[in-house]
């Protein structure tokens, strides 16, 4: 019964949307940085946003809100995204196994829930003390190989 | 001990991406998820004098140039998805780690698409890190 319902809810196959994005995204990636220096990659990674971006923009109607605060955060997540997405395009260039790198990089909200303990001051359930010691072990065995 | 220039790109990865994720929380609390992609996308694009080939762009091979471009609209179509997820009734400890399993799609595919194969060292690997984020993400 509960499967069902999980099914025909909508945010079920929005999940499904972003999974069948996502592994494409990292496939084009690996693919591209095959023939394209990581830097090079970035800039086609940005342009390629654009129509995503007009997108929203018609969806809302070209209504922001006007928070200061909400602009500049969102701006610092695209930046710090290109930063990390440069980093993700180098380590395919640099030929490390897609499959490890893509896993491996894929670990970064440890550091959101690290982060998030000391600056957001949250507090860490077992569960998630139990994640972080899976996430060690697995940087570990990356590091050997 | 010898690191792997991947896995010295792969620590810089985690710090963006996991300081991305406190600043995307904080974002949220003020602006809407589409308009949070929106700045995000603004974001890149104020990166791009950075990363800006010159006219090496123009000898890029075309289906290198195709590949850059798809990445990019999946990359940014993927966090819609991930955001209208959350609007939708979805609940943000079920939602994050179910798309957090992007690698096992990635796993799945490489051997057909990239022709890679995995070691079983790496194997135990890919799968601690994937307990790892569903655990994390709770």
């Amino acid at each position: 019964m509960a499967v069902r319902d999980t099914i025909k809810a909508k945010w079920f196959w929005y999940c499904i949307f972003t999974l069948g994005c996502w592994g494409p995204w990292v496939l084009c990636s690996k693919l591209g940085s095959r023939d394209i220096p990581a830097n090079g990659m970035e800039f086609l990674f940005a342009i390629g946003g654009v129509p995503v971006a007009l997108a929203m923009l018609v969806g809302r109607g070209f209504g922001l809100e006007k928070s200061v605060k909400g602009i500049t955060y969102g701006l610092i997540v695209g930046i710090l995204s290109a930063v990390g997405q440069l980093a993700l395009f180098a380590a395919f260039r640099s030929g490390g196994n897609t499959a490890v790198v893509t896993t491996a990089t894929g670990l970064y909200p440890m550091v959101t829930v690290v982060l998030a303990v000391i600056f957001l001051r949250e507090r860490l359930t077992r569960i998630q003390i139990l994640g972080l010691a899976f996430a060690a072990a697995a940087f570990v065995i990356f590091s050997l190989s | 001990m010898h690191i792997s220039a991947w896995f010295f790109y792969a620590a810089v990865v985690l710090v963006a991406w996991g300081v991305v994720g406190i600043y995307q929380k904080l974002a949220t609390n003020y602006i809407s998820a589409e308009s949070t992609l929106v700045w995000l996308i603004v974001g890149l694009l104020i990166f791009e004098p950075a990363v800006y080939p010159g006219k090496e762009l123009f000898r890029y091979p075309t289906h290198g140039l195709v590949f850059g471009l798809l990445s990019g609209i999946l990359g940014n179509l993927g966090a819609w998805g991930l955001f209208a997820a959350m609007k939708n009734g979805g609940k943000a400890s079920i939602v994050a780690p179910f798309v957090a399993l992007y690698p096992v799609v990635v796993v799945v595919l490489s051997p057909l698409v990239l022709h890679e194969s995995v070691t079983p060292l790496d194997l135990a690997g890919v799968v601690c890190a994937l307990v790892a984020v569903v655990l994390l993400s709770v």
